[in-house]
């Protein structure tokens, strides 16, 4: 008898979860921070994927005697200080930042989501102990942590993201510990707890679908802040070695240039970095109105 | 030459050694250079008329000196390189320091910028036959900054004792004097002479006693420490009351007790302000808060060189970029790839580049042209990719080598290391960087990594060059080279006295140096300094001392 009353109920719930997304997928589509933020992004994706194709030139070859170059037919964005094509440069430098960015949100929304998910469901001691050593790394800023850590350990692509990730899942953890807080309150938790599910069954299959909106808003927010993040980084030299055409990186190379009023070498890997955390940010503001409405 | 020259070149021959009229007779033939000759008759102890006679006989003229319309007091605004640690003249290994020991100390001689001797607290100095032993007359009247003095014999001997004592920690001048001097060599002849004898004979002694050797500030004898306290010395500044905040700045008043009657200092005082950062400092000239700049990276002061408010004064050197290769450890345990990545490298298109031409081509050994004692007809290494390439397959290592270079963030050295990596890639020697800060690089990679740049600032003679990082005993041996016969060809450099024994021995160096490659210098760099154009009369050195006492503010 049960049987026949559930199955119904589940249809039904599934076609309005369906409905729900559908219905935001439309307002996404007419949500223009969002659409220009999505198109920003791609646009360097496709940059990334395809920089062997659209940059002109061999970005670390130098030609020394062609130095420091304005912009011009042969440069469209001018050469560094070794002579090398800054065009060529940004387009492949957006290769190291949109691995790293992603990987080290990625790192750090799973880590978090996972601590979050444990402490707003049990509660008690577990949520204590969870929380406090979480405030004890959100007292800490993520870039001074990051440098201590990276000095004692040394720069590589891997420690950065490793660093940055781990930076960011106690903020990610507070997060989906509130909205776990409240979904655990619901019946269908009851139910579930009910059944005797099992608690990691009622965690990740029974809460955390309904806890993805925070969690995706967060993972965009998280993102802008890890490009910064990384670009800052690099710029510091603790990030890819030179003389690869990491955009903080060669900001850091070249900035000393600008004395001398020889703007380009600096500006356009700087506006590149710009350019991602704003359409990323933009993103992240968008996903929040769709999903909140 | 007409008959009074000869006349007045005879009674100058007859109070001069057999080697220092070998030396007369080297010019007359035409064997060396006038500026060679300068340059050892200095080194000899010849005073500055009985050079000017020897000149003038052989038809050749001196050189010329100028004067600015300076007017008297004023006080100058400095930018310096933050020191690196203590100021104490027996510590002192950096820009930071050595230039402020300058302006309170004083050397028995100066190296001026040609690498000529020039007398200062010795007033003449003289070697025996074979150079073991070297005769300082010290002058006298001397006060030190502090109103004491006068600075005596017994002051010279001391510090000289104490520079040369192998139990001083962190004594930086043991680079300069093991194996050359030790404490008991230095005697005291009589109130007016020192007599320096030498753990072995050495032709360029007197450099080490001299301004080249930045830790030998005269100090009194009574001197126990605590230099920074007092700037003591015999020099045109003293320390302004409260004037030295550590890291940040240093002002100095002038000495009114300085010993030199016709060449009192003009200014009133010099403000030296530190800087960790050159574009920090550079926007701080520019900006106009400071008159004069120390050493600045052409890849940094591209504006101060076009700059139509201010004076660069340009001084070639012996500072260079050294790159050894770690001849005990694969890929460069094998000298056809050191050869090979030698031979890789385009210097003339580096120093235009990356130094706008402000330095000057070097040959993968320490006997740069710039020295007389150097041998200039063994050929200058240039780029041969197709025999590099050759080298490499002979080696058996065509499908290339894998190699990771280590190096600081410093100045122009960054992009040198790009330019290596560039060129390497070329013939298969795929190199990887690892920039670090200076102290990391020093502390952990410079002489524990296969391949690394490092830093030598100027010397005037290659002495340093040729025994700290190429002996097998050297302390700065980062290329781990152990070649007996490199040792054998060193003592005798060292001991030849003559120049033209000196050049035979050079030769031997130079090609012994270029077969085994195990370190290339691609160039030497010139030593860059910013004057504001209403500063005139400063005048430096490659080793970045500033010589402030005729300078100030014209008017």
């Amino acid at each position: 008898m049960s049987a026949v009353i559930s199955f119904p109920r589940l249809e039904t719930a599934a076609s309005a979860r369906r409905q729900a997304w559908t219905e935001r997928l439309r307002l996404a589509l007419r949500t223009p921070s969002l659409l220009v933020g999505a198109a920003v992004v791609l646009f360097w994706i496709l940059c990334a994927i395809f920089a062997a194709k659209i940059a002109p030139y061999d970005p670390l070859q130098p030609d020394i005697l062609h130095k420091l170059l304005p912009p011009s037919a042969a440069h469209r964005f001018g050469t560094d200080g070794l002579g090398r094509d800054v065009l060529s440069r940004v387009i492949f430098g957006s290769r190291g930042i949109l691995v790293a960015a992603p990987l080290a949100t990625l790192l750090g929304t799973v880590g978090g989501t996972a601590i979050g998910l444990v402490a707003g469901y049990f509660r008690g001691l577990v949520e204590e102990v969870l929380m406090r050593i979480t405030d004890a790394f959100l007292a800490l800023p993520t870039i001074v942590t990051a440098l201590l850590v990276l000095a004692a350990v040394g720069g590589s692509t891997t420690t950065v993201i490793l660093v940055i990730g781990l930076g960011f899942a106690p903020i990610i953890a507070r997060t989906v510990r509130a909205a776990v807080l409240s979904e655990a309150q619901l019946e269908y938790v009851e139910a579930a707890k009910l059944r005797q599910e099992r608690a990691p069954y009622v965690m990740f299959v029974e809460i955390l679908p309904n806890v993805m909106g925070p969690v995706l808003v967060e993972f965009t927010v998280r993102l802008g802040y890890a490009v910064f993040a990384i670009a800052t980084l690099s710029f510091l030299g603790f990030g890819i070695p030179p003389p690869a055409p990491d955009w903080g990186l060669t900001i850091a190379e070249q900035y000393t240039y600008l004395i001398a009023n020889l703007w380009w070498p600096v500006l356009f890997p700087a506006l590149a970095i710009a350019s991602v955390v704003i359409a990323v940010n933009l993103f992240a503001d968008g996903l929040s109105q769709v999903l909140e409405r | 030459m007409d008959r009074e020259a000869q006349r007045r070149l005879d009674e100058v021959r007859k109070g001069r050694t057999e080697l220092e009229n070998n030396a007369i007779d080297e010019l007359i033939a035409g064997r060396v250079s006038r500026r060679e000759f300068i340059r050892f008759a200095t080194v000899l102890g010849f005073s500055m008329p009985a050079l000017g006679v020897v000149l003038e006989a052989c038809s050749t003229s001196s050189t010329p000196t100028t004067s600015g319309n300076i007017k008297k007091g004023g006080r100058l605004n400095v930018g310096h390189q933050t020191p690196a640690g203590a100021m104490d003249p027996i510590l002192t290994n950096d820009l930071g320091r050595l230039t402020i020991l300058g302006q309170c100390g004083e050397y028995l001689a100066w190296s001026d910028s040609n690498l000529h001797l020039r007398p200062v607290l010795a007033t003449s100095w003289t070697p025996n036959s074979d150079g073991t032993e070297w005769t300082f007359k010290i002058r006298q009247n001397v006060k030190y900054n502090d109103g004491s003095g006068p600075m005596t014999v017994d002051d010279v001997v001391a510090t000289f004792k104490r520079l040369a004592d192998p139990t001083v920690t962190g004594n930086n001048a043991l680079s300069n004097f093991k194996g050359v001097l030790s404490p008991t060599g230095v005697s005291k002849v009589d109130n007016q002479t020192v007599k320096f004898t030498l753990d072995a004979a050495n032709g360029n002694f007197p450099y080490l006693v001299s301004s080249d050797n930045y830790n030998a500030i005269i100090l009194p004898a009574s001197y126990n420490g605590g230099w920074d306290q007092t700037f003591i010395g015999t020099g045109p500044f003293k320390l302004k009351a409260g004037g030295y905040v550590v890291n940040d700045h240093v002002s100095l008043d002038r000495n009114p007790t300085y010993w030199d009657p016709n060449n009192q200092p003009y200014l009133d005082g010099l403000d030296f302000k530190f800087y960790d950062s050159e574009p920090s400092a550079i926007l701080a000239f520019q900006a106009g808060s400071l008159d004069v700049y120390t050493q600045f990276s052409v890849a940094n002061g591209q504006g101060l060189l076009t700059d139509p408010n201010t004076t660069v004064i340009d001084i070639p050197t012996s500072a260079h970029r050294q790159v050894h290769l770690r001849v005990d450890q694969p890929p460069f345990n094998d000298k056809l790839v050191r050869q090979a990545m030698a031979l890789a490298i385009d210097r003339p298109t580096i120093i235009t580049g990356l130094w706008n031409g402000k330095a000057q081509l070097a040959n993968d050994h320490p006997l740069f042209k710039m020295y007389p004692s150097s041998d200039t007809s063994i050929a200058q290494r240039a780029q041969d990719i197709t025999k590099a390439k050759s080298l490499m397959a002979q080696a058996g290592k065509a499908s290339g080598v894998d190699v990771t270079l280590y190096t600081e963030k410093v100045q122009e050295i960054p992009a040198l290391a790009a330019l290596l990596v560039s060129a390497g890639g070329q013939i298969g020697i795929r190199i990887t960087l690892n920039l670090t800060d200076s102290g990391t690089y020093y502390d952990r990679y410079w002489l524990n990594s296969p391949m690394g740049i490092t830093d030598y600032g100027h010397r005037g003679v290659p002495n340093t060059f040729l025994s700290a990082p190429l002996l097998s005993t050297g302390t700065w041996n980062a290329a781990h080279f152990a070649n007996p016969t490199y040792d054998g060809y060193y003592a005798d450099y060292v001991k030849a006295v003559d120049l033209s024994a000196q050049k035979a021995v050079s030769g031997k160096i130079e090609q012994l140096l270029l077969d085994e490659t195990p370190m290339l210098i691609p160039y030497n760099y010139d030593f860059l300094t910013a004057v504001k154009k209403k500063v005139s009369g400063l005048e430096t050195s490659g080793m970045g001392h500033m010589n402030f006492r005729l300078a100030g503010i014209t008017s």
